[in-house]
């Protein structure tokens, strides 16, 4: 699926793109189907199964879609997170 | 009362050994640093704050209250529990936020983010108010365990209170989050699988999934297993408005920092996930385990109502969890099933004891007390403000009947109105202090007019909460957004460290210009063209 990016350089991964609005869009219907599926999966309605395996499968949609994205953020935001801490001290230090 | 045979006792003192030793034997970790005491050195793979936030949020309460709103409503109750659900935008936008700024709390978070004397009068404040508020929930969760047990055994409510906090600070005074932490994470696994054996063995007692549908049938009650069966557009008792509103109060509010309640635990725990995936997947699965528990708990409560279906107190029926689990299960798995509670109530304790203390430590005594203090001497006074937290706890819990309708309005007029401007303080550059400060002071005046003395004086009639929160919103915006725009915008400095150490999300255009012609971040392909 071209549509969807999956290799990512650092520059590319920081900036808000298609792929985070979708996730934005899918990942609270997940958490919607996952409720509603276990509820009525518990009591053997078959559309609660029906329910419960699409939020499965959005789920798995979803990381499929976001993780290339937030392994490429956290890989690059690492090697900078040391002096970014250092700065951070100095705030709650009052120092310049 | 309930009896216990030795093999109960047995789980409930072998469980109880178990967490504080668990905890306890983090001790050495947890001194060696104030990020080691309140964030456990940053260094968490996903699935330890993922059982943490799940944990925490699973309280003695917690069954109470969703007990009460599916014998009321059905399974309609369970979006009454849907509010968690912020996590699931959060989890990709505010988390990702939220973890770039490395901020310890949420207070530390409002210095990077503005500048000058209004962030600092914002970190004193939401400092202070969070010292407050993990008092009282800790006062709040230990007196429901003292009823509990005074249910259970006839103990004093205070007894339990006081036994059970002491008995979790014992291992939060000695290893800080390293031992709330990893105690949640046994706990919240043991907790998980209690919950799930004693609701499909209610289920089981109610008749099981036919015998209960079939009785809800025969009673005309069929409606209950509906969860979407409004009441209509705007009237009855689940009007198609409410859901709505609670779907975009939810949805939408993920975008900000502080638009639950829930966020302020939560942040914590983001911040002590090792990376920024790490930190997503955490905030994202340990809701989605608190939402399936939810439906495992709504199913257990449908077989309870079934039994019992003519019940008119809500204290009685609140209670229905709790009393199939008690009264049907058992020898043996009746200790287990109290050990599973103590483990949900420890793993809350814990986490409201550290999150306070980090507060008071961090924001309070480090940032505005003694600047130079050396990390030995932080780890010290974080243990010293968990024990302050756990005794005001025990203070808040013995006055709880009488401040909890105070404390209950305080709570809603803390989170309702602020909910927008939480959202403007992440996604909008020009939002600045002074705006988000008058959001916080204009919702505390229009709440108490709106929800409290204008209907008391029949000025306005009482409005149903979703509409309250509207008109609360729309009258706070009123106030924060000239002000906003009468006060210059913060420092550009500021702003540009924050936007290229955050990447926030929205409309930050003109600081990303500026952060791009100082060389700070990549060009973006386009950029003429516009963009966030």
């Amino acid at each position: 699926m071209s549509w969807i990016k999956r290799r990512w350089t650092a520059a590319e991964a920081d900036r808000w793109t298609k792929e985070d609005y979708l996730t934005f869009i899918i990942s609270p219907l997940i958490y919607l189907l996952l409720m509603i599926g276990t509820a009525l999966s518990l009591l053997l309605l078959w559309y609660g199964f029906l329910l419960l395996g699409a939020g499965v499968v959005l789920l798995l949609f979803m990381l499929w879609v976001i993780d290339p994205k937030l392994k490429a953020i956290s890989e690059d935001y690492e090697v900078k997170q040391k002096q970014y801490l250092e700065d951070l001290e100095k705030i709650a230090r009052w120092e310049k | 009362m309930v009896h216990f045979a030795f093999l109960d006792w047995f789980w409930v003192i072998a469980f109880v050994i178990l967490m504080t030793v668990c905890g306890i034997l983090f001790y050495r970790l947890g001194k060696r640093s104030m990020a080691d005491f309140f964030l456990a050195g940053r260094g968490l793979p996903w699935w330890l704050p993922a059982t943490s936030v799940y944990a925490t949020h699973t309280a003695t309460d917690t069954p109470i209250w969703v007990s009460g709103v599916v014998y009321q409503y059905g399974l309609r109750g369970l979006w009454y529990t849907f509010f968690s659900a912020w996590c699931a935008i959060s989890a990709f936008a505010s988390t990702r936020i939220f973890r770039r700024s490395l901020a310890y709390t949420q207070a530390e978070w409002q210095t990077l983010r503005f500048s000058g004397l209004g962030a600092e009068l914002l970190r004193g404040w939401i400092a202070g108010w969070q010292v407050f508020l993990n008092m009282f929930v800790l006062g709040w969760v230990g007196m429901a365990m003292g009823k509990l047990c005074n249910y259970l055994f006839g103990w004093p409510p205070w007894v339990a209170l006081v036994f059970f906090s002491t008995i979790c600070a014992v291992y939060v005074l000695a290893a800080g989050y390293w031992g709330v932490v990893m105690s949640d994470f046994q706990q919240g696994v043991i907790a998980f699988l209690v919950i799930v054996i004693v609701s499909v063995w209610e289920i089981g007692i109610a008749g099981g999934p036919q015998g209960i549908i079939s009785k809800l049938g025969a009673m005309g009650q069929s409606w209950r297993l509906n969860p979407f069966a409004f009441s209509g557009l705007t009237g009855g008792d689940f009007p198609l408005v409410w859901f709505l509103t609670m779907l975009v109060i939810a949805v939408i509010g993920g975008f900000g920092m502080g638009t639950s309640i829930d966020w302020y635990p939560e942040a914590q725990r983001i911040q002590s996930a090792k990376t920024v995936r790490d930190a997503s997947y955490s905030i994202w699965s340990g809701t989605a385990l608190i939402l399936i528990r939810n439906s495992l708990w709504g199913v257990a409560i449908l077989g309870f109502f079934v039994l019992y279906p003519n019940i008119q107190k809500t204290a009685q029926y609140e209670m229905a969890w709790y009393k199939l689990g008690f009264e049907y299960l058992p020898v043996g798995m009746v200790g287990l099933f109290f050990a599973a509670i103590v483990a949900i109530h420890l793993s809350t304790i814990s986490a409201h004891l550290n999150l306070g203390a980090s507060y008071a430590t961090r924001d309070l005594y480090h940032h505005y007390f003694k600047p130079k203090a050396t990390e030995k001497e932080l780890v010290w006074v974080g243990r010293v403000s968990t024990l302050i937290l756990l005794i005001g706890s025990f203070i808040y819990g013995s006055m709880m009947k009488e401040i909890t309708q105070w404390l209950i309005f305080a709570l809603w007029i803390m989170a309702a109105g602020i909910w927008l401007p939480s959202i403007l303080q992440v996604v909008w550059w020009r939002f600045n202090s002074w705006g988000y400060l008058s959001s916080w002071i204009a919702n505390l005046g229009l709440s108490w007019l709106i929800v409290w003395v204008l209907p008391e004086f029949r000025l306005i009639p009482d409005l149903p909460d979703y509409l309250q929160f509207w008109i609360m919103m729309v009258l706070g915006a009123l106030i924060y957004l000239p002000i906003t725009f009468l006060t210059k915008p913060e420092d550009m400095d500021r702003l540009v460290k924050y936007y290229v150490m955050s990447r926030p999300l929205g409309w930050w255009k003109p600081v990303r210009l500026e952060a791009e012609r100082r060389g700070l971040v990549a060009l973006e392909a386009g950029a003429a063209k516009g963009g966030n």
